[in-house]
């Protein structure tokens, strides 16, 4: 089972990291939610074990299963969640400004504002 | 320019979505299932409408769907006052009633604990602040001209 | 106490919401939150240094099952910084007038979360207040609205958002080696188990806060954000969230993996090195003071990874002094950015000097911690890196000096001098750093506490 979670793991980040890369911004956003998840995953993964409900009163026969790291997860799965609510609402702003949801418009827009600036500077 | 497929799917799966994030959410404690869990599929279910008919639309379909955010307020404010009136009484917070151990009211099948209260506030909250936040991402991206 | 350190920025940052940030009572209610909020940070700073550490298991709960908050000297003295840093500069954007509906409640978001990260005892209590903060300093970024600051803070987010996630994955990975997540037992277990794997999270942690300091080979988000941001919101950046990383490296590094942080201490030199040649000579060729003083904070945040890369007992204070003078300098400066008129470019010129290391300034004590430090140890590559840095502050520092302060007032500045208040707490902010400058033994001792609360944290 430790395997398959760490594969998983493995795979998840390394698509999020490949999709960080792209210019398109949603792309990115798409990225950034699959690294949460592979954060989450290694979370889960990191107490993982097998055993009676963690409710008490508790049975001392054999072993309970860890309830904290579900409880991690859960917390990070929100901070997760609000991140990319966070992170759309500015890729809306960011396109309302620059009116191009990629990375690349957007570097030429900036390009094009330095420019007009080294411009007025040399005109001064 | 929606694709009718997922026009239907979202049509047949809004009811049974809602009673099964229903389900959830009163089972929780005696079964599998919680406040959180039960909000998180009736945000998907919800919005799926968004992606199937486009936020006016799911809005017509779905009366109260825009006054959602308001009840992630009140669902705060419940979820609050079930950790904070043990408080008023002397218990540290998030006290449950009944105690473990004691027997709970029983409703059919139902477990009335009043850690299930809590948890309808939880659900409010998750609920309201998904749709809410895909709303407003929604019109936002609208007024931008965008392509969402 | 420690409980009500965070909880009252908590309660008035969620009562702040439902405000509009920008009416002017909203904004001095804000203003008079964060100063209470100082305040109680403060005194219990005082308590601290008095009585030694506290400590509150939340809940009532036993030692070990509930989260612990706990204020050591390491904790409290960044904590006030940080909460002096967004009173001041939280200040300063009300007196300028607030522009956005949310700004006092975002800054009170964030002095709950840097308060609560400071003073908390629990690895992933850590990481939950390290992402309220840096939410909120997200938002924050964008605040101006133009296309520079929204294209900034993108960025900003989607850097950080990948170095917090690699500090979570961190943070799995203690969990799992050590079946705790309680700051001091966790140190305990680390000691002893198998170094293999001590190492990949050691790793794993730095390059999390390298990519919050802004360090050498992850720096490249920050200048754009720090020189596109707004002054106040750089300020807020430079000064209060850099914390963050320097806490976080001296906490986990020096704190929970002593041994690891000896193994990689030449690793530390050379990025540390890398960083403050880097940052200054980029610094020296920039011509705007926001880019200039970007590029500055890079190299600044060099010296305190050299200084921990020295270690020992008299490293770590270095580390702890300097982190906290350069947080000053940096809030400092960055306030005093837009302002013009009569002792605005004195107030800049001690935050420079300050920079460079030059007395009567706090810089000098943190400079000169670090020297000693570095002779202590015998080591040349550190005095001669001081050395070049400190040439080279000087050099940048002044450029931007003479651009921005030595030209006719008429001409710097198109609406005349800023208000006076503005320029009060500009000039109070340099005070306090020549005060530190001429009178450094607090600075010192809460160094020397840090330092020794991190060593007994054993």
């Amino acid at each position: 089972m430790i395997l398959v979670i760490s594969l998983v793991v493995a795979i998840l980040f390394g698509a999020g990291a490949y999709l960080l890369l792209k210019p398109d911004l949603f792309r990115v956003i798409v990225g950034v939610v699959l690294v949460s998840h592979a954060a989450n995953l290694a979370l889960m993964g990191s107490g993982l074990s097998r055993g009676q409900p963690p409710i008490y009163p508790l049975p001392f026969s054999d072993g309970i299963s860890d309830p904290l790291v579900q409880a991690l997860t859960l917390t990070a799965i929100v901070i997760g969640f609000a991140v990319t609510t966070l992170l759309l609402g500015l890729v809306v702003r960011v396109y309302r400004s620059h009116f191009a949801p990629d990375l690349d418009e957007v570097a030429r827009a900036e390009a094009r504002r330095e420019a007009e600036l080294e411009r007025d500077e040399v005109s001064i | 320019m929606r694709p009718t497929l997922s026009q239907a799917v979202a049509r047949l799966i809004l009811l049974p979505g809602l009673a099964i994030s229903i389900a959830t959410l009163v089972k929780g404690y005696g079964d599998a299932g919680d406040g959180f869990a039960a909000g998180v599929i009736a945000a998907l279910t919800l919005l799926v409408q968004y992606v199937a008919f486009g936020y006016r639309e799911a809005e017509r379909r779905i009366p109260g769907l825009r006054r959602l955010p308001v009840a992630a307020v009140a669902g705060l404010a419940r979820a609050l006052a079930v950790a904070l009136v043990p408080a008023a009484r002397g218990d540290a917070i998030l006290t449950h009633w009944p105690p473990p151990g004691d027997s709970p009211v029983r409703l059919g099948t139902l477990e009335l604990v009043s850690a299930v209260l809590f948890d309808v506030g939880v659900f409010l909250v998750v609920l309201g602040v998904v749709t809410g936040a895909v709303g407003a991402i929604a019109r936002a991206a609208e007024r931008a001209g965008g392509r969402a | 106490m420690i409980a009500l350190a965070v909880g009252i920025p908590w309660v008035a940052a969620v009562a702040l919401l439902f405000l509009d940030g920008r009416r002017r009572w909203v904004g001095w209610l804000a203003v008079t939150a964060a100063a209470a909020g100082f305040g109680t940070v403060a005194a219990l700073a005082a308590l601290v240094v008095v009585d030694g550490p506290r400590e509150v298991v939340a809940g009532g709960w036993p030692p070990g099952v509930g989260i612990v908050l706990r204020a050591d000297a390491l904790g409290v003295a960044f904590a006030v910084l940080s909460s002096g840093v967004l009173l001041v500069a939280l200040a300063q954007q009300v007196i300028a007038g607030v522009r956005s509906r949310t700004f006092p409640a975002l800054v009170l978001f964030l002095a709950t979360g840097l308060t609560g990260l400071f003073l908390t005892g629990d690895v992933f209590n850590f990481y939950v207040f390290f992402e309220l903060s840096m939410i909120a300093a997200y938002v924050l970024t964008t605040y101006g609205g133009r296309a520079r600051q929204t294209g900034g803070a993108f960025i900003f987010a989607v850097v950080n958002l990948l170095g917090s996630f690699i500090f979570l994955i961190a943070v799995a990975a203690i969990y799992h080696v050590t079946g705790t997540l309680e700051m001091r037992a966790v140190a305990d277990q680390l000691a002893v188990v198998e170094p293999s794997t001590v190492i990949l999270i050691a790793v794993a942690l730095f390059v999390a806060f390298g990519v919050k300091l802004g360090l050498f080979p992850f720096h490249f988000w920050l200048p754009v954000v720090y020189a596109g941001a707004r002054p106040t919101v750089a300020a807020i950046l430079g000064g209060a969230l850099a914390n963050i990383g320097s806490y976080g490296v001296l906490r986990f590094g020096a704190g929970l993996l002593p041994r690891e942080l000896e193994l990689g201490a030449v690793a530390l030199l050379v990025i540390g090195g890398a960083s403050i040649v880097y940052g200054s000579l980029q610094a020296v060729s920039r011509r705007t003071a926001p880019e200039v003083l970007a590029y500055s904070s890079i190299g600044q945040v060099g010296y305190v990874l050299v200084a921990l890369s020295v270690g020992g007992r008299a490293g770590l204070a270095a580390a702890v002094v300097f982190a906290l003078v350069n947080s000053l300098n940096k809030a400092l400066l960055f306030l005093t950015v837009e302002l013009r008129g009569w002792l605005v470019g004195a107030a800049f010129a001690v935050g420079a000097l300050s920079v460079t290391g030059v007395p009567p300034s706090a810089g000098f004590f943190g400079k000169a911690a670090l020297f000693r430090a570095g002779l202590d140890a015998g080591d040349v590559a550190v005095v001669v890196l001081l050395f070049l840095g400190g040439a080279l502050s000087f050099v940048y520092m002044f450029q931007i000096y003479q651009r921005d302060h030595w030209r006719p007032a008429s001409a710097t500045a198109p609406g005349g001098s800023s208000p006076l208040a503005a320029r009060a707490i500009a000039i109070g902010l340099a005070m306090l750093v020549i005060a530190l400058g001429v009178w450094p033994e607090p600075l010192i001792s809460i160094g020397e506490d840090a330092a020794s609360a991190l060593l007994g944290g054993r």
